[in-house]
């Protein structure tokens, strides 16, 4: 993985602080959606790219944090930091439990097993709709006093920051190479000494927080939450993101998320088309640019970089 | 004095097939075995279970006198058993240096500056130095086996099982093959060899031990064994 | 009681059918592509439309409908892997595994929401094939299920019959076991790929247009039976035919029964599907490579 250039990190980090101020409501708006999408797709990118664990529930987590703390929230009348905290944990624990369970499943079987949990999570919440208001949406309370979209945008990409660090914390260090190695092939990362067991669970563990931090957002950010948000329609969508950016860099699947989320707003005229786009825009990628249409643009990047040289030193004495 | 590894009567089946029966088998501390065999005789199955990667279906396992049949392949390494495979499994992705530095960080209290020492005094001992920010799946054939035994070198191994080093290897890298175990074998390792190449084999081992239909068949030195007439027939197919 | 309950295993039954035929063809494409495919829902709902239009455009009978349904559903799934299943044949393509299951997905959301545009979102409703329905003593059936179901059974035979005895249908075998023993007897193995995955194709779309007058057409209807369709396989073992059979049939004879004998009728269809999903991850849990099937292998 290559190392960002700190001075792209502090542009990237600029550009994201100043950002809310230098557009309209509509797309601060699209920016905080971007984002909660970014973390789920940088934790999709974690477990699926990274550790190649094949997992489609993300979703799932997604609404399960969202549904927790807004019901934590309104049935105990607790602060929604705690039910944030309670829900994340709920997450992460089931997350683990799926992570143990699916010890003895490789590729199709483990993405078919975490659809299912999906789909069983989206079915229950819908069906028991006393509890969690079913398809007419479940009222969440909003989190500031401002009725305007800025806090939740700072609040969105603190988040984003943090999670980003805990993953990226990993990934750098030898947990990265060990989920690395693990992807790479199971058995022999066994024969070199690394705990297989307990580093898929961890793995498991990590993204299905990380994706329920960012349900337990979306909750009060979206206002009225619906079963919808656990469904494969919107599982795709992330699974597009990360695919599209770079499904083995989580950098690559954040800027996925927001360049496939900005496409989605600029593309607004096109109605149900754009999901006929972007399934068309992930097959693609994955037929010719497996690594990602961003890693493979950032790519030709890097090659324009000797060239740049060269034409730099044309003109130039040569040194004797 | 405790055998440094010990099977004591393990047997595995798969589905109806019983693929290793009643196998007792000792390496003691600085041995250099040969366990070889026709094909299906079960030695790639002795290997597994003696590194973790399958559990006997009945037996025990003793590696310095305790008990650890039926740990996973990972506790294995931690203890010291490292092991090369049939097939090549290497990290194809990865560079050559991180391949090694994997086995280098899963040991407990090792440090990134540490293992990288480490790393590249094997990589420089293999030859593969230069190679060291390749990915692994551009290697030679030849050199992924080397990259392999030199992952299993960084768990600082008391025992290693090389499962067919020689399989399909020339006869510049063979000798280099042979070269490189005598020399980590001077250093004190012990060595559990599996191989067709009998040739390569006898240059190598003090002991040999035949498998046949998952059973052994023959355990001593190599003249000995040579004149089993039940190893004849076993690799005559009779 | 005991008549309605026979009742909705009846009807169970006939879903079962269905199940059957949808999860043989995934089976098919599973033994000899070696991938999971994650858009045999959607092609199963194309098919439906198919049939609908083909009927209501060319005012064809139902069998000839159904028929021209599975040819476009063949020809739909060919395209599909002539353009985006090439990669998997490829020694340089790297975990073949991850690629079937994204792409195929790409394909499920691209069919999806393309047929959402074409065909409306709203659940359509084609014509009864035929009108009436089949009336013996107490029990009373619609002969759209009675068709359903005999078209499917005719299906499965003819798939059965087709593998064990027709040389192409051969080749498929010879090829699901090891693709390179069957490229030395001289079966050309991309045609038996492009030939696997239309065949897989050909099935869904048929029990889709099958059942487009019993349970009325919309774009997301493929997304039940996807589902259905997996637990079937794992249940019955990818990579088994008479298995896949077998445990289609099961499960909606199963499902029939959950929907009978669940306490809360207000409750029980949606739970009903929750139960065959909680049935695959308990099959996934106890025996990660379902009951019949062969261990997972990987395309050589």
């Amino acid at each position: 993985m290559r190392r960002l250039p700190i001075a792209a990190m502090a542009a990237f980090a600029v550009l994201a602080f100043a950002y809310p101020h230098l557009v309209d409501a509509y797309w601060r708006t699209v920016g905080t959606l971007a984002i909660f999408y970014a973390i789920v797709a940088a934790s999709w990118a974690l477990l699926v790219g990274y550790a190649g664990q094949f997992s489609f529930g993300q979703m799932g987590f997604v609404s399960l944090g969202a549904y927790g703390s807004a019901l934590l929230v309104q049935w105990l009348a607790i602060p929604f930091p705690i039910g944030m905290v309670a829900a994340v944990l709920v997450c992460t624990v089931v997350g683990a439990g799926i992570g143990f369970v699916c010890l003895r499943m490789r590729g199709p079987y483990l993405a078919i097993f975490t659809m299912a949990f999906s789909e069983v999570l989206r079915i229950v919440i819908l069906t028991e709709n006393e509890v969690t208001g079913g398809a007419g949406g479940l009222e969440v309370a909003p989190l500031f006093h401002s009725r305007t979209v800025f806090p939740y945008y700072y609040l969105a990409l603190a988040l984003l920051a943090g999670s980003l660090g805990l993953m990226g914390m990993m990934v750098a260090s030898r947990w990265g190479l060990f989920f690395r190695a693990i992807r790479e092939n199971e058995q022999a990362a066994a024969a070199a000494g690394v705990k297989v067991v307990r580093f898929r669970i961890l793995v498991f563990a990590i993204g299905s927080g990380v994706a329920g931090l960012a349900g337990t957002f979306y909750a009060p950010f979206i206002g009225i939450l619906t079963p919808d948000i656990g469904s494969v329609d919107q599982m795709g969508e992330v699974v597009a993101m990360a695919v599209i950016g770079g499904a083995e860099s989580l950098p690559a699947a954040v800027l996925g998320a927001f360049f496939v989320e900005a496409l989605f707003e600029a593309l607004r005229a096109y109605g149900e088309w754009r999901l006929v786009i972007f399934g068309g825009l992930l097959l693609l990628t994955m037929r010719f640019a497996r690594n990602g249409l961003l890693a493979l643009a950032w790519e030709q990047v890097l090659r324009l970089g000797p060239v740049l040289q060269r034409a730099r030193s044309i003109g130039r004495p040569a040194e004797s | 004095m405790t055998a440094l590894i010990e099977a004591v009567d393990l047997t595995l089946r798969f589905g109806g097939i019983v693929a290793v029966r009643g196998l007792h088998f000792a390496v003691q501390e600085r041995e250099l075995v040969g366990l070889i065999g026709p094909n299906g005789s079960g030695k790639t199955t002795t290997i597994n279970m003696l590194t973790g990667h399958l559990s006997p279906g009945s037996g025990h396992i003793m590696l310095r006198g305790a008990r650890v049949e039926g740990m996973s392949a990972d506790r294995f390494a931690a203890r010291g058993v490292g092991r090369t495979f049939q097939i090549t499994q290497l990290f194809s992705r990865m560079s050559v240096l991180e391949n090694m530095l994997v086995p280098g960080l899963a040991r407990p209290h090792s440090t990134h500056v540490a293992a990288r020492r480490q790393a590249r005094l094997h990589l420089e001992f293999l030859g593969l130095a230069a190679l060291e920010d390749l990915p692994a799946r551009s290697l030679s054939g030849g050199q992924q086996k080397l990259l392999e035994l030199g992952r299993a070198l960084m768990l600082e191994p008391s025992i290693l099982f090389l499962d067919e080093p020689f399989a399909g290897v020339n006869p510049y890298l063979r000798d280099e093959i042979i070269r490189l175990v005598q020399a980590l074998h001077a250093e004190g390792r012990t060595f559990v060899i599996v191989d067709h190449d009998l040739e390569a084999i006898q240059r190598l081992v003090q002991r040999l031990v035949v498998m046949s239909r998952g059973e052994k068949i023959a355990d001593g030195t190599v003249e000995a064994v040579r004149g089993d007439a039940e190893v004849i027939r076993a690799y005559s197919g009779v | 009681m005991l008549d309605y309950i026979l009742v909705q295993a009846l009807n169970g039954l006939v879903i079962g059918v269905i199940y059957a035929v949808i999860a043989t063809g995934l089976t098919v494409i599973f033994s000899i592509l070696k991938i999971v495919n994650f858009a045999h829902g959607e092609v199963y709902m194309m098919g439906g439309y198919f049939a609908y239009f083909v009927i209501a455009l060319l005012g064809l009978p139902p069998l000839l409908a159904v028929l021209v349904a599975m040819l476009l559903s063949f020809a739909l799934s060919v395209l599909f892997e002539r353009t985006l299943l090439t990669p998997l044949y490829s020694p340089t393509t790297e975990r073949k595994g991850d690629y079937g299951i994204l792409v195929t997905f790409g394909i499920s959301i691209l069919l999806r929401n393309l047929a959402i545009i074409v065909f409306g979102p709203f659940p359509l409703r084609p014509p009864s094939f035929f009108e009436g329905s089949l009336v013996v003593g107490n029990f009373v059936m619609s002969w759209d299920r009675v068709f359903a179901a005999g078209a499917g059974v005719v299906l499965l035979v003819g798939l059965l019959a087709f593998l064990s005895r027709s040389a192409w249908g051969q080749a498929l075998n010879a090829v699901s076991q090891s693709r390179e023993s069957a490229a030395i007897v001289g079966i050309n193995d991309r045609l038996v790929y492009t030939l696997a995955f239309g065949l897989g194709g050909g099935l869904a779309g048929g029990a889709g247009a099958l059942v487009g007058p019993i349970y009325a057409l919309s774009p997301s209807m493929g997304l039940v039976p996807d589902t259905q369709a997996f637990v079937i396989v794992v249940l019955g073992g990818m990579g088994s035919v008479g298995g896949s059979i077998i445990a289609g049939l099961l499960i909606g004879v199963s499902e029939g029964l959950f929907v009978a004998l669940f306490p809360d009728p207000t409750r029980s269809l949606a739970y009903a599907q929750a139960f065959s999903l909680l049935v695959l991850m308990g099959v996934l849990l106890v025996r990660p490579t379902g009951f019949f099937g062969r261990v997972h292998v990987a395309m050589e």
